[in-house]
């Protein structure tokens, strides 16, 4: 990728800043209309999943940006690309796939976030900045994944990613938000729309530096028999903020999302997970493994909601944290709301220690109590880390790894 | 650290949060030799087990116990087992998201000075397996996760084939067990103790049912009662057992007292 001069706006995202960033010719793909609209909506709405508890101290809707001051990159300028090539699969900025596939895009921008978007991705879509389009065209099935890392240098960045998967296509999209710079945020949006029976497999992984402040949204609306799966790895920032939804607004969907975080030291995670079962015959899987160590904190809020009229919704969630110390607190709030009759529904929640009789066991065999409880917390995480696509599990196997050892 | 060789128990008494269960154990396990321990249900056989393997929630008030000299009860659980102290548990753990192999190599290279290289620990894991003819797909799936009681109590055995300790303690292998299942371990250790890695492995066989005793011969059978070993014999005594169960045993001592 070449390299760019960086302009950035002073006061952190804030209107003044709106306007520098829709004065740019690259940030076109987006009306200055369409931004300002987006500004509105997350300066009037509330980020709070939930009133802050005994212990989750954080107010959502308190956050002071002002430090941030947004990055106004050219296009393409955020996004590595990593892809097998292929003659018709589209991979390309933003600005370029306004103007080249000026259909798809504008049909597919906004479709999944619709118009009432969370406070966050109002942000991200307001200051929507570097990203990428993805394309895969009707019955292009695409075996190697493509691999996007965005990797934030200052400032604010707000990349949108946009995956559009046509009829019958089949790809797996992996997002990586990666850096080593301090004080930075990022405000990214990953939306899917999956055509019928298409298969579209995305995986955002998330290792910001320390002081960092990561905020996700991964949305996606699928047509008739359209499987859709989310991964989510949570590793980096001292506070990450994610939010996970899959629309099920068409029979026979298949919705499925799989997550890993595990705050250590004074870091905060917050993801919320939604799967609207609008539409009965469908299907939905949720599977969350987390852990924290040192003062680490967590909330996780999971919804799953069936629709009156989604009769034969089948639905999973199931939510299992470890704490690895006495100060480490995760608060799990799976939530069910059903109001169809004829379903099945599943969900539940464990939060623990390391059983200490899993413990004695391997101790029993030789191991050291540290190589011990190693191993069981990582393999805690394992049947989570092997619904990723298979070009990253070694690299979240890696990062687990370093997390448990400190 | 004396220099006799053996697992040698004396005077051991332990209790639970507070109850006494074991009452002064004397015993000796020699190298090479199968000594069945046998008592009803209560009697303090596992304790025994627990005890000497380390496990935190059996306290030790008394006795001793050593391992080819080593003072075993100095020890943390892990050491017991790197000294040559191996227990299979009547209930083992189930540990979601640890693979077999995973575990077995990492307990192998634990407890050996020699670690192998990724080859030759396959080489020697695929041996035992063929010896305890067991399906290499053991090795793939999660340790104990969703496994069958017979499917655990196999993979007991793959794992005392993969270790070779000096001394095993079989709890209550049997329980649970079919008789398919049964013959199947009792299968298991005979093929061990004909393998040059086990011959010298004396083993402590801890059973309330003859029946395991039909597969795995018997140098010696003790029979324990209220935390007491009351009488030790050949094999005919847990022939004896299996005619008269343990009452004619507790009227012996009834009358004894």
């Amino acid at each position: 990728m070449p390299s760019v001069a960086v302009e950035e706006t002073r006061g952190g995202p804030s209107g003044r800043a709106l306007a520098q960033v829709s004065a740019r010719p690259e940030a076109a793909f987006l009306s200055a209309e369409d931004r300002q609209r987006a500004f509105e909506r997350f300066e009037e709405s509330s980020a709070q999943r939930e009133r802050p508890g005994r212990y989750w101290k954080i107010d959502l809707d308190a956050l002071d940006l002002s430090n941030y001051d947004p990055e106004i990159a050219n296009p393409g300028n955020l996004a590595e690309v990593d892809m097998p090539p292929h003659d018709r699969v589209v991979v390309t900025d933003l600005l370029t796939a306004s103007r080249r596939h000026p259909d798809v895009f504008r049909q597919a921008l906004g479709s999944a976030l619709g118009d009432a978007p969370s406070k966050f991705a109002a942000l991200a879509r307001a200051f929507a900045s570097g990203g990428a389009f993805v394309y895969v065209p009707p019955g292009v099935a695409l075996d190697a994944p493509i691999e996007l890392n965005y990797r934030p240098r200052t400032g604010a960045s707000f990349p949108y990613t946009l995956v559009v998967a046509g009829d019958g296509a089949q790809c797996t999209v992996v997002v990586r938000t990666v850096s080593d710079a301090t004080g930075v945020l990022s405000c990214g949006v990953t939306e899917v729309v999956a055509g019928e029976r298409a298969r579209v497999d995305v995986a955002c992984v998330q290792s910001l530096a320390p002081d960092a402040v990561a905020i996700g949204t991964c949305i996606a609306t699928g047509s008739a028999g359209a499987f859709v799966h989310f991964c989510s790895a949570q590793f980096g920032a001292r506070l990450a903020i994610e939010a996970l939804e899959i629309d099920v607004d068409a029979r026979e969907m298949d919705a499925n999302i799989s997550l890993l975080f595990f705050p250590r030291d004074e870091q905060h995670v917050d993801v919320l997970s939604t799967v609207e079962h609008r539409v009965g015959d469908s299907r939905s899987d949720t599977l969350v493994k987390s852990a924290a160590s040192g003062a680490g904190q967590a909330r996780y809020l999971g919804n799953i909601r069936i629709h009156p009229s989604a009769h034969l919704s089948d639905a999973r969630l199931k939510d299992d944290a470890l704490l690895l110390s006495r100060a480490a607190h995760i608060d799990s709030v799976p939530a069910l709301e059903i109001a169809a009759n004829d379903v099945k529904a599943y969900h539940g929640a464990t939060v623990g220690a390391i059983d200490e009789a899993l413990l004695f066991y391997m101790e029993s065999r030789g191991l050291d109590p540290q190589a011990a409880e190693r191993m069981i917390a990582l393999g805690f995480f394992e049947p989570a880390v092997e619904r990723f696509p298979a070009s990253v599990r070694a690299e979240l196997r890696d990062a687990l790894e370093a997390k448990v050892k400190k | 650290m004396s220099s006799e060789r053996g697992l040698r128990i004396r005077g051991l008494r332990v209790s639970v949060a507070g109850n006494e269960i074991l009452k002064g154990i004397d015993l000796d396990v020699e190298p090479g030799r199968v000594h069945a321990l046998m008592g009803p249900n209560g009697s303090g056989k596992s304790t025994l087990a627990f005890a000497l393997t380390g496990h935190p929630g059996y306290s030790v008030d008394g006795g001793s116990a050593t391992l080819d000299g080593t003072d075993l009860l100095a020890l943390a659980p892990d050491k017991r087992a790197k000294s040559g102290l191996f227990l299979s548990f009547q209930y083992p753990a189930a540990i979601p998201g640890v693979k077999v192999s995973n575990f077995l190599l990492a307990t192998r290279n634990a407890l050996k000075t020699d670690p192998l290289p990724p080859a030759k620990f396959r080489q020697l894991v695929f041996e035992k397996m063929d010896l305890l003819d067991m399906d290499t797909s053991f090795l793939g799936r999660y340790l104990n996760d969703g496994f069958s009681g017979g499917e655990k109590k196999r993979l007991e055995m793959l794992q005392l084939a993969v270790l070779a300790p000096k001394y095993a303690i079989l709890d209550e292998t049997d329980s649970g067990l079919d008789v398919d299942a049964l013959r199947a371990v009792g299968e298991s250790v005979g093929a061990m103790r004909d393998d040059a890695s086990g011959k010298d492995t004396g083993f402590l066989i801890i059973t309330h049912y003859p029946r395991i005793l039909q597969h795995i011969a018997p140098d010696v059978v003790h029979v324990m009662l209220d935390g007491r070993i009351v009488t030790s014999g050949d094999a005919h005594l847990a022939q004896t057992i299996e005619r008269e169960g343990y009452d004619t045993i507790r009227e012996a001592q009834s009358a004894n007292a």
